[in-house]
Order: structure tokens, then C-alpha cells, then sequence
């Protein structure tokens, strides 16, 4: 009973939704797609597969944002920076594991590296054929650079528009970076082709079922894991330093420090949600790094829901869904319903889609008070900048 | 070029040109008339065109050269049905005919009709070093430059001779100058005595330019160890200015870059600097005035094409109107909710900016438009050793007069007072009587309206497509954050140093590397100084 | 209330979707997927293939379709974002059922997409000239490879333009780097001097050209004739030229050859300045034949413009779509495999007056045409191959891949085959 009431209280009665929903999801995803016949309407497809798959990598990448700006006020621009290094430390792992099955045979270089004429790997390299080393730069190399960057901003205190700025520069800076084919990753083209991992083969079914059920094991994981630090006393300072920094600081507590540890654990996040990413969608190049696609990823939190971590997966995966269905039912003008959604949003759903919901709760059953986390919406002055 | 008679006819000097010839029977040519050489250009390939080329120069007919200069401009067509040869311009149905040499009206063909005389760039050679040493003697003193200027590139030894009567005669002494140059360019190329190549190449190195060292380079080739030697030392003497020109030539080509960043910032000093928007659409406020500018011109084109020249000055106050209309309807449909919410107006500008990029696609079509450059615009001119291209001068002057009208508005002004009461103090501004809404209106249309007219230079020298907004809304935000926020010196001075930043580094490190650089620069910088180069002081940050 | 109301429709539309990916479409019709971004950076040069292909596709069904059926045309917009291109392919194959697509443009894109196409067993025709060294079972090639358009440009260039110093330059991705990679071996190995070779990468979009077309002139001051053969993608072409223009370099004087720039291109700028500057490609709007003709006359009248140009890549599709109705007609099925072995020899008319076909390694045979720009916007033909050149998958100069050749006739069926251990699959170890 305990056990039950700690983990009710860890999840939150949203949460727990979202976990039974993703445990369905891992349950009827892949008994529709193996057992139900291709003509019935409850069939999933194996396309359906790795599009669901890829949704629940951004609902991740959404969530890690959450994370900072929702619970620390770090507005961040690049995180889809982390997320495309998680992407690029897996893609270096699955363009190793080719080995001399690429289109010249070679049997360590991968193919744009014969193409370009190099002699030997770059040191950079060495290591990715080994998996257990991949995963850990998974998680360490998006780990370090926010460790570095946070460490820098959050002690020189830049705040708000300021710091959402340089996180806009530093993943504009990493993108045209790995442009450039001198870097040694694959350039504009970036890295595919890949064949298996862990001797699995990537385009088997029943490996995409595999990654899709370990992107849905992740989330969870994850939503956990942010529940965990927002309802510890970690997360009351971190709620604190969002709604008056200054008023934190001066009570005593080392701002930069909680900044830096959030920022740093949401990166890494992002990184295994892009090392989940890149083997589902085959191709992980230098376009992530555009800081469209960060900005993008904060609109998905922003719709979802900011400041509810539920909100950011429902953000994540809503946001998604109407992208791909609209680029194909409406190719011509689905730009003009993704940006109305956008200003739709903002406009009339400050708290978004959960804040809907649960304001739509809270008038049929009373009772209920809506999550007091939820940050407030006039923000104060010094973001205000 | 050269529609002008000569004033003397110097038999000789045509004789001349027609040795430029490297295949062709001079004899045979020489005995042709004008009119029969002219008549077989129908259908002639290129070789069989040079060779007429150099003929008709050689005929030394005055008539002869409206004839070459329309060769060279793709003017000059032949009628199909009986091969006669015309100069076609545009017009009517199809092509208005002249005769080519008495310029007689011939009336009209439609474009099936006729064919044109095909030119190539060896061929454009050619008929421009031809038409120089005809031309070298004209009265119009533009021409006889233009005609130097042509005989200096075409290096063509044959030219001394005319070269040498021309400068006897020049009056002029900036076109005597380049007659010298193309003299000693000529005697470089000829086989002349070392003595006397060595006296050109002083001539030559005596104006240091790119061109000198080509000539220079060019003349070393085989040269004797005597005349290597004075070459080579001409060649040192002229990279020895060339290099101390660079520098200035970069800092040139920072300001210029650093202009295009002020003017794609600018507006966005007003909305995000001095309103605190994080304006996501101002990108398509800068693509809305470059469009403006594309519709003004083709309206023109279609139905006044002599207003052509004053194109870009109807179109500034458009874009301008155009513009901050369509920011004032943002500010009162959208942003106005939005107010204390900086970080949602990122959101709301965001899809603002898919839809209006989305609009102007299904208006326009994705494709680039074109947009072209009015006469004084275009070309360069030469001070010292740095080239300045017009429009670029123009490009500054400009970001330079929209930040002093900018900077007058906001300090001198009753409007600029009120926005400035109203940003920093709302509610003491609506009680001292202001009405803060229409306000905050007005400066945010002020801010797009800027925007759009930057759309108008920048049509200038980049894409006119639904992407245009986007490749400047980061270098913008960039600028205005680097310079700080809500301080336009910061903006001014932000966006110069880092164009010419840019602009130092990209010799050595090449042009992504730089930018890289730059970028990992401001990272830096911001963590020295977290609120920009110009930090606003005081109570009114917090 | 009204939040519901979208909530339930957003519901609904999710119910849609599913259902997309599954029901089972009626048979009447073939249908033929098209992959072009509508939207995104590559919208402005994609958008006009996909307008090509329902021309195309209409015409084809005015003509009485396909094997009786009427061919219907399924467009999709991938966003100029690569992972969505596969996502799409994917839709497209497994979703629509569609018999073939004509689609991508970049080749980030086309290898996005490259492993669905095999995974599924479909079809793709891709239309634009690019790299080489890839040769896929389930794609045909309709662009150039290299050897059908930069190596006989930088032949006319030395030839005619008496051109001995040479500048790379390109857009910092795989095209302009193997292209260059390729030139400057053949032109080391023409007895090109390394010191009269310079190679230049910009990023994408580059928009401020001012150093170096400095450099350009100043590399083009050493008294040698000296060309620029330019790589450079897209967007970064037209301040390119308008700085070109602007810092007074003639075509005379420093001629540019692009394999990249076609009448679309220049449709953005002022050609006037740019006069005598040259293009390599293998269709140009101004080539004079009834075919052509009756092309453009069909598609302002399709477009509903008359200042509409058209392109390369555009007679690319022709060609690919001309060659995929002949190989289903005459395999009697649109079946994935049935076609691919079907269009192997398939000639069809191209536009420029000849016949193009589909060889062994999927490649097709094209003329090469070397225009200079006119003033307004577009080429004049002054260099035509005297024959046909067949699309090398795998080029000679590059060591790597000199050895390899794709040959997907029975026997052989293999894309990397390597003539030197006469082994399938690259250089082997």
C-alpha cells in the first residue's frame, strides 16, 4: 500500500494516465502490427511503427525542455543540439558496425571517408565501435557541452532572452560545424546507410518493435526521473529560482549550482532520446543542429503544456502527429494550420492543451485544484529583459 | 560603346587590327566589302565569324562599327527566308530590323522569323579589341577611355602602332594614362627589345592593381634573366601595395557586411530591443519590403520603364507602409495579448512567421523573383587601391541614414517620447495621459515598417524568396543582444564590429570557420558581459 | 466547449490517419507517389518538379493512361526535412501503394530515402544531376553523373577559352566535393599545375560574397586565362553573381561554368551583367526542336504562365516518366520487379532531338550541352558532344571507385561490382 500511494504521489493523477497510455501503446503497438491482419482497421503498420517510434523521441526531447524551462525558467534555443549529438555518438556507433558492408568494402572507414580519400579514422573515432562506449558518450558528450556552457552562462548569471540567444548561437555554430566536411561527419549528408546494431537487423520488423518498445521504456523512464527531481527538494529550489531568482539567491542558495544540474541531466536527456532517434529513422546529418528545430521543439512543450512535464509528451507527440498528417492530407497549405496552431495556442490556451484539460475537469468536478506547478504566466521582470 | 564616327580615318591602323586575326586569309578579306562580309555572318559558326570579325575591322569603314558592337551584344540576327543580316531590337510583334549599315528601318519580323548570329566569349574578345583600336580616336573622350581601357585587356601588340597615334593627339590626360598602360601592356606582349619591355613594366608598376600584376605575371613567361629580373621586382612592387591595400580593403568589406546586419537588425531593435518581443516574424517583415520592392519594379517595367532608376526610392515608402501595416495588425490581433509574456511571443511570432512565409509562397510561387539593380546602383569605382562597388556604398550609406532618422525619431520626437514613456513605465505613462495601446501599436509597426525598408536594400544583393526573413532572424537577434537589448548604439556598433570581425577572420580561417568563430565569439563575450556591449544601467533592468 | 470540440477533431483526425496506413485502396487506378518539398529551403526548386509531374501525368491520361487504368498522381510535401523524406517514401510505398515515385532533390534526401526504397521493393526516379558513385537496384538515375557534365565542360573551357588556371568553386556538401575531387585529378592528370588550381567551399545560403570573388580576381591576375567552375548550390547563386557583376568580372575576362545553375536560377537575377557566362547541363529551355516546343507550349499552358522557363531536371522527369510507362507497357504490370528488369534498354525521345536510354547501371545516356547566358535568362547552346555520354555510376577518377562498375542485368545484378577481384561489393578487404 505504501509502495502504491509513494508511487501515485511520484506520478501525479496525469502522470499515472500517461504511464497506463504508454503501457498500452507498448502492449497493443506491436500485437497489432505482428498479430492482426494487414486489412483489418486496427491493424499498425510497420510504417506506423517507426513513426510512432520517432514521435516518442520527441515527446522525450520535449520533456527534457520541460524540464529546464518549465520547472528552472531556462529558456533554451539549442536543445536540439544535445539531441542531435545523443543522435550523432549513436549514428558514429551504427556507421562502425557496417564494418565492409558499405558500397567500397572498406572494412573500418566508413563510406564518406574513402569518398573524401582518407587515409585513417580521426581519433574521434576510435572507441564507437565498442557499444558500451557509444552509450556512454550518449550520454556524456551532450552532458559535457551543457556542463560547459551552463557552467560558463549560469556563473556570469546570463539570464533570459540572453541565454536563449547564445543556446540559439551555439547550435547554429555546432550545425555549421558538422556541415563541413573536414569535421569527419559525413558533412551535409551526415551519417546513414546503417545495417544492424547489436547484430540486430535494422530494418527487421521485429527490431523496430524492439527500438519502438525501448523509446516507450525511456519516456516512462524519463517522466519519472523529471517527477522525481521536481517534487524533491531540489525541484521546490528550482521552482523558486524560476519564479524569483534574485529573491533565491539572496535567501542563500547557490542558483548557478541547481541551474547547472538540471540543464546538465535535461541535456543528456535529449541525448539518449536522439540516440533512440537515429537508428529508428536511419539518418542523423547536420540539419537537427538548425535552431528551427529547437525552437519547433519549445512550441511543442509550449502547446502541450509548459511547466507539467505530461503536457510536453502530449506537446511532443500531438504536435508531430499533425505535422505528418498534414504534410500528406494537406501538402500545400499544412504550413498555415501548423503556424495558426501555433498562434492559436498562445492566444487562447496559455496553459495549453493540459491546462485545457484540466480547467475542463476542474468545472465538472470541483474538487480538484489544478497542478500547482504549473508556472505562473505573467512573468517577472527580470526575464522580461 | 563606339556608335560614333571617327574623326580621322587611319587606313593603316585598321590594317593593323586585322592581323588580330590568328586563322583567317587577310588578303582574300581585305578585297570584300562591308556589306558582302556582313552578308555572310548568316549561319557562320564561330571560327567563320572571327575571321569576318577581324575582316570587317580591317575594312575600316566608320559604318562598321555599330555593326561589331551589335555582334557583341547579341543584337545583330538574319532572316531566315533569305539569309540578309539585320540589327533586331525587341519590339512590335517580335523584332524591329535595321540595316546594319545605314541604319535604315526594315521593318518588322516575328521571332521565328529570325535567327541570331551566334556569339560566344572568345568572339566577344574579339569584337571588343576590335572595336577598341577603332575606336581609340573618337571625339567622346568616354569612348576613347573605354576603347584604351579595351586594348589594355586584349594586350594586343598589333594595337602599338594606333596606340601610339592616339596618344600623340590625347588631350585628356586620365585617358592619355590608360593609352600608356595599354601601350606598354601591348609592348609586354610583343617582341619588342628587352630595354624596351623593361621601361613598360615601370609603366605598368606604376598603378598598382590586379590587373598590372596579370600583365606583369603574364609578361615573365620565357622572359630573358635580364628582363625576369625587372619583372619580377615590378611584380613584388606592385603585391607590396596590393597587400597594404588589402587590409583596407577588409575593413571595407566588413562595414559592408556589418551594414546588411544593421539593417536586418534595426527593426528588430525597436520590436524585441525596445518592446521586449522576442519577434519571431521580423525575418518576414524584411522578405514583405523585399517583395514590395519586386511588385513596385514590375509595375514599372509593365507600364513605366523609364521610372526604372527611381525604383527602389518609390518602393521605400511602400515597403515601409506596407510593412508596418502588416506589424500593427500583428501587434493588435496577436501581440497585444501577449504583453508581460515575453517568452509566448516567441511562440506566436513563430507561426507567425510559417504563415506569412506560407502567403507570399502562394502569391508569389516559391521561386526567387527578380529584383534588379538600378543604373546607379551597379559597377564600382576605384579609390586608391580598394574597390568599392556602388550598390555596397549605397547599402551603408542607407543602414547609416535609417539609424540617424531612427535615433532623431526616438530622442526628438513626441512619438518617440511617448514610446519611450510607455516602455519604461506603463502605467505612469497611461495617467500622465498617453494612450499607451495606440503606442505600443505605432512602435511596433515602426519596428516592421524599419524592417520592410531593409527588405528593400536587401533585395539588392540577396534572394527575393519566402526564405529571405529566415537566413537574417539569427544574425539579427545575434546583433541585437551582442550590442544590448533596448540600447540602438549597442545595435549600431554591434553590428559593425561584427562585420568586420567576420570579415578579418575569414581570410585565414575561410568563410565557415569564420562565421563558426564569430558565433563561439558572442557565446563568449555575452558570459563577460551578460547584458551586451551597451548595457542599459540602472533600476530598469531588474 | 470549443477546446473539446477541437480536441474531438483532433481525436478523429488521429482515427484518419490510422486508418490511412491501413485500409486497402481500391485498384482501379495506378498511382504514382511524388516526393518534392513544397515547403523549406528546397521548395523553391522542388516545387516546380512536382507541377511537372502531374503536367506529365495528365498528359498521360489524355492519352488513355496506363495499361487501361488511369494513373493517379499522390503528392506529399517531405518539408525540405530529410528524415521526413524517408517517412514519406514510407507512406507513400506501404500507405498509398503507390507503382513508382519521382522524387527527391538534394542527395542527403535521396540517401534519406535510399534504404526504404529497398527495404519495401519500389521504384524511384530521381531527377537531378548529382555526385555518382552510388548505383541502387531500386533507383534509376535520370540526372548526370559527373562525367556528363563537368568533365566535357572543363574539356570545352581548355579548349576553346584556352583556359590554364582554374578555380573550384562549390557549396561545402558531397556534390561539389566529389565533383572537384574528380576535376582536379583529370585536370592534374591534363598537366595542370597544383599552384593553378584553387578549391573554395562555402556553406549553404552564403550570402556575402565579397573576399572572395576578391580572391577569384586576384587568383585570376597571374596572367594566365583563368575559369571558375562552380559548384555552388541553390540559394548562394544569385548574390554570387550579382557580386560577380557588381565587382565588374566579364564573362570575358574570368568566365564562370556552373553545374548548378539553370533558367530557374537565373529567373531571380538580372542576366544582363552575366552575359557569356556558362552552364553545363544536357537540356537546355532554348534548344531548338519540335519536341521541346511542344513541351514549353504545354507547360505555360499547364502553369498558366508564359514567362514560366523550364529546366534540367524537368526534362529529367520527362524522360524518366516517358521511360517507366514504356517498361510498364511493356511488362504488362507495374510490378517492382517486372520494371526494373523491363527498363533496362528503354529508349525514349528526350527534348534536345535525340533518344535517351536507360543502361545497365541505371544511369541513362544524355548529350552534353555547354550554353553561355544570354540577357534574358537563358542559354545559348555554343558546345553540343557529338554523341551521346553514358552515365558513369562509378567514376574513373577517383581511386576508390575506378574499379567498380554496376551492371543489374541477370548475371551480375550488382551496384558496386568490383572488375579488379571480380567481387561483388566494393574494394573488398
Amino acid at each position: 500500500m505504501m509502495m502504491t500511494a509513494r508511487f501515485l504521489r511520484l506520478t501525479g493523477t496525469s502522470g499515472l494516465i500517461l504511464l497506463a497510455c504508454l503501457a498500452a501503446a507498448a502492449i497493443y503497438v506491436p500485437v497489432a502490427n505482428q498479430f492482426i491482419p494487414e486489412t483489418s482497421l486496427f491493424h499498425v503498420s510497420t510504417a506506423s511503427v517507426v513513426v510512432f517510434g520517432k514521435y516518442l523521441c520527441f515527446a522525450m526531447l520535449a520533456l527534457s525542455i520541460d524540464l529546464v524551462w518549465g520547472y528552472c525558467g531556462i529558456l533554451s534555443l539549442g536543445h536540439g543540439a544535445f539531441f542531435a549529438l545523443g543522435g550523432y555518438a549513436m549514428g558514429m556507433h551504427l556507421m562502425r558496425e557496417i564494418g565492409p558492408r558499405g558500397v567500397y568494402g572498406n572494412p573500418i572507414l566508413p563510406d564518406f571517408m574513402v569518398f573524401l580519400n582518407w587515409e585513417e579514422l580521426p581519433w574521434f573515432w576510435h572507441g564507437f565501435d565498442m557499444f558500451w562506449f557509444a552509450m556512454v558518450m550518449v550520454l556524456l558528450v551532450p552532458g559535457a557541452l551543457a556542463f560547459v556552457f551552463g557552467f560558463l552562462a549560469f556563473r556570469s548569471r546570463v539570464t533570459g532572452v540572453y541565454l536563449s540567444i547564445i543556446t540559439q548561437a551555439m547550435t547554429f555554430a555546432l550545425m555549421l560545424a558538422f556541415f563541413r566536411n573536414e569535421m569527419g561527419f559525413g558533412g551535409n549528408n551526415g551519417l546513414t546507410d546503417f545495417k544492424d546494431v547489436l547484430g540486430f537487423d535494422l530494418q527487421a520488423d521485429g527490431t523496430r518493435i524492439g527500438l519502438y518498445l525501448l523509446s516507450v521504456l525511456a519516456l516512462a523512464l524519463m517522466f519519472l526521473i523529471c517527477r522525481g527531481i521536481v517534487l524533491s527538494r531540489l525541484g521546490k529550489v528550482l521552482i523558486a529560482v524560476r519564479d524569483a531568482e534574485s529573491r533565491t539567491r539572496f535567501i542563500g542558495y547557490r542558483v548557478e549550482h541547481y541551474k547547472l544540474f538540471v540543464f546538465t541531466v535535461s541535456a543528456m536527456m535529449a541525448g539518449v532520446a536522439g540516440a533512440l532517434y537515429v537508428p529508428q529513422i536511419g539518418i542523423i546529418n547536420p540539419g537537427e543542429f538548425a535552431p528551427a528545430n529547437s525552437i519547433e521543439a519549445v512550441v511543442w512543450v509550449a502547446v502541450g503544456g509548459r511547466g507539467t512535464l505530461v503536457g510536453a509528451v502530449i506537446g511532443g507527440i500531438g504536435v508531430n502527429f499533425g505535422k505528418s498528417y498534414f504534410t500528406g492530407a494537406l501538402p500545400e497549405i499544412w504550413l498555415f494550420a501548423l503556424g495558426g496552431l501555433f498562434v492559436v495556442v498562445t492566444l487562447f490556451m496559455p496553459k495549453g492543451i493540459l491546462g485545457v484539460l484540466s480547467q475542463w475537469r476542474r468545472k465538472t468536478a470541483p474538487a480538484e485544484t489544478a497542478a500547482s506547478t504549473a508556472p505562473r504566466t505573467d512573468e517577472k521582470a527580470e526575464e522580461r529583459a | 560603346m563606339a556608335r560614333s564616327c571617327f574623326s580621322i580615318l587611319q587606313r593603316v591602323t585598321l590594317v593593323l587590327v586585322l592581323a588580330t586575326a590568328f586563322l583567317g586569309g587577310p588578303a582574300q578579306a581585305q578585297s570584300d566589302s562591308p556589306a558582302e562580309l556582313i552578308s555572310r555572318l548568316a549561319g557562320a559558326d564561330f571560327r567563320e565569324t572571327e575571321r569576318i570579325v577581324e575582316a570587317l575591322a580591317a575594312t575600316g569603314d566608320p559604318a562598321v562599327a555599330p555593326v561589331l558592337e551589335a555582334l557583341g551584344e547579341g543584337d545583330l540576327f538574319y532572316r531566315r527566308s533569305d539569309n540578309a543580316v539585320f540589327i533586331a531590337r525587341r519590339g512590335g510583334a517580335g523584332y524591329l530590323l535595321t540595316d546594319p549599315l545605314t541604319g535604315a528601318d526594315a521593318g518588322e519580323a516575328g521571332r521565328r522569323e529570325v535567327t541570331k548570329v551566334r556569339v560566344n566569349n572568345s568572339l566577344r574578345r574579339a569584337v571588343r579589341s576590335a572595336i577598341g583600336t577603332l575606336t581609340l580616336q573618337s571625339p567622346d573622350p568616354g569612348v576613347r577611355m573605354a576603347a584604351a581601357e579595351a586594348v589594355l585587356k586584349s594586350r594586343d601588340p598589333e594595337a602599338i602602332g594606333s596606340l601610339d597615334a592616339a596618344i600623340g593627339r590625347e588631350q585628356n590626360e586620365r585617358v592619355r594614362t590608360v593609352m600608356e598602360r595599354a601601350r606598354a601592356a601591348a609592348v609586354l606582349n610583343s617582341d619588342a627589345s628587352d630595354a624596351d619591355k623593361i621601361a613598360a613594366a615601370q609603366t605598368i608598376a606604376e598603378k598598382s592593381d590586379q590587373e598590372a600584376r596579370a600583365i606583369l605575371m603574364a609578361a615573365s613567361n620565357g622572359a630573358s634573366a635580364q628582363l625576369g629580373e625587372a619583372l619580377a621586382y615590378a611584380v613584388r612592387q606592385v603585391e607590396r601595395d596590393l597587400a597594404m591595400w588589402s587590409a583596407a580593403q577588409n575593413v571595407w568589406y566588413g562595414l559592408s557586411l556589418g551594414s546588411v546586419l544593421l539593417l536586418a537588425a534595426i527593426g528588430l531593435a525597436i520590436t524585441f530591443g525596445v518592446m521586449g518581443v522576442i519577434n519571431m516574424a521580423h525575418g518576414e517583415m524584411v522578405m514583405i519590403g523585399a517583395y514590395v520592392t519586386y511588385v513596385v519594379q514590375e509595375i514599372i517595367r509593365n507600364h513605366a520603364p523609364f521610372l526604372f532608376d527611381l525604383s527602389l526610392l518609390i518602393a521605400l515608402p511602400l515597403a515601409f507602409v506596407t510593412a508596418g501595416a502588416v506589424g500593427m495588425a500583428i501587434e493588435r490581433g496577436i501581440i497585444r495579448f501577449l504583453y508581460g509574456r515575453p517568452l509566448e511571443t516567441l511562440l506566436a511570432t513563430w507561426g507567425l512567421s510559417l504563415i506569412l512565409q506560407q502567403v507570399v509562397r502562394s502569391l508569389f510561387g516559391p521561386t526567387n523573383q527578380e529584383v534588379g539593380a538600378p543604373s546607379w546602383m551597379s559597377g564600382a569605382f576605384e579609390l586608391g587601391g580598394l574597390t568599392l562597388t556602388y550598390g555596397r556604398v549605397w547599402i551603408i550609406v542607407f543602414a547609416l541614414a535609417v539609424f540617424a532618422v531612427l535615433v532623431l525619431v526616438l530622442r526628438h520626437t513626441s512619438f518617440g517620447l511617448q514610446m519611450r514613456a510607455v516602455t519604461q513605465n506603463r502605467r505612469m505613462a497611461s495617467s500622465m495621459g498617453i494612450r499607451t495601446n495606440w503606442t505600443d501599436a505605432l512602435t511596433f509597426g515602426l519596428g516592421s515598417g524599419i524592417a520592410g525598408v531593409a527588405g528593400v536594400a536587401l533585395s539588392q544583393i540577396d534572394n527575393v524568396s519566402p526564405n529571405l526573413g529566415q537566413s537574417y532572424i539569427i544574425d539579427s537577434f545575434l546583433v541585437v543582444v551582442f550590442g544590448g537589448v533596448g540600447n540602438l548604439w549597442g545595435t549600431l556598433v554591434g553590428a559593425l564590429s561584427l562585420g568586420v570581425l567576420n570579415k578579418f577572420l575569414e581570410p585565414y580561417a575561410g568563410a565557415v570557420l569564420g562565421k563558426i568563430l564569430v558565433l563561439v565569439f558572442i557565446i563568449l563575450f555575452i558570459q563577460k558581459r551578460p547584458r551586451g556591449l551597451f548595457a542599459l544601467k540602472g533600476r530598469a533592468v531588474e | 466547449m470549443k477546446m473539446t470540440k477541437m480536441l474531438r477533431g483532433s481525436a478523429l483526425g488521429l482515427a484518419a490517419g490510422l486508418m490511412l496506413s491501413t485500409a486497402v485502396q481500391a485498384q482501379e487506378t495506378i498511382k504514382v507517389g511524388i516526393l518534392h518539398s513544397l515547403s523549406g529551403t528546397m521548395a523553391i526548386s522542388e516545387t516546380t518538379l512536382k507541377d511537372a509531374m502531374l503536367m506529365l501525368i495528365e498528359q498521360q491520361n489524355a492519352k488513355g493512361g496506363l495499361l487501361g487504368k488511369k494513373l493517379e498522381p499522390v503528392v506529399v510535401d517531405p518539408a525540405s526535412d530529410w528524415p521526413l523524406f524517408a517517412e514519406k517514401a514510407r507512406e507513400l510505398i506501404t500507405g498509398e501503394k503507390v507503382a513508382a515515385v519521382f522524387g527527391c532533390w538534394t542527395s542527403v534526401s535521396r540517401k534519406s530515402v535510399l534504404p526504404v526504397f529497398e527495404e519495401l521493393n519500389s521504384i524511384l526516379f530521381y531527377p537531378v544531376q548529382y555526385e555518382g558513385e552510388e548505383s541502387q537496384r531500386n533507383v534509376f538515375y535520370t540526372g548526370a553523373a559527373p562525367n556528363q557534365q563537368a568533365i566535357p565542360a572543363v574539356d570545352y573551357l581548355a579548349e576553346v577559352e584556352g583556359v590554364e588556371r582554374w578555380v573550384l568553386a562549390g557549396t561545402d556538401y558531397v556534390y561539389p566535393r566529389t565533383t572537384n575531387k574528380i576535376l582536379e585529378t583529370y585536370l592534374l592528370d591534363s598537366g595542370v599545375a597544383a599552384e593553378d588550381i584553387m578549391i573554395n567551399y562555402t556553406p549553404f545560403g552564403h550570402s556575402d560574397w565579397q573576399t572572395i570573388v576578391a580572391d577569384i580576381k586576384s587568383f585570376g591576375s597571374a596572367g594566365k586565362k583563368t575559369a571558375v567552375v562552380s559548384t555552388i548550390n541553390g540559394d548562394a547563386n544569385v548574390p554570387f553573381y550579382k557580386e560577380l557583376a557588381n565587382q565588374g568580372i566579364k564573362a570575358e575576362d574570368i568566365p564562370v561554368v556552373a553545374f548548378s545553375v539553370g533558367e530557374e536560377e537565373l529567373a531571380g537575377i538580372d542576366t544582363a551583367p552575366l552575359v557569356g557566362h556558362l552552364a553545363a547541363w544536357n537540356y537546355f529551355m532554348s534548344a531548338p526542336t519540335p519536341e521541346n516546343d511542344e513541351f514549353i507550349a504545354a507547360w505555360h499552358k499547364f502553369i498558366g504562365d508564359e514567362n514560366r522557363v523550364t529546366n534540367d531536371p524537368m526534362e529529367a522527369h520527362y524522360i524518366g516518366f516517358n521511360m517507366w510507362v514504356k517498361a510498364v507497357e511493356k511488362a504488362g504490370t507495374t510490378d517492382t520487379d517486372a520494371v526494373i528488369d523491363s527498363i533496362i534498354g528503354v529508349s525514349v525521345p528526350n527534348l534536345t532531338g535525340g533518344y535517351s536510354a536507360m543502361m545497365p547501371n541505371h544511369h541513362i545516356t544524355k548529350p552534353v550541352l555547354i550554353g553561355e547566358i544570354q540577357d534574358d535568362g537563358q542559354f545559348e547552346t555554343v558546345f553540343e558532344t557529338p554523341g551521346l555520354v553514358v552515365g558513369d555510376a562509378w567514376s574513373d577518377f577517383l581511386p576508390d571507385s575506378k574499379d567498380l562498375i554496376a551492371d543489374w542485368r541477370k548475371p551480375m545484378n550488382c551496384g558496386n561490382f568490383n572488375t579488379a577481384t571480380g567481387k561483388c561489393g566494393g574494394k573488398g578487404s
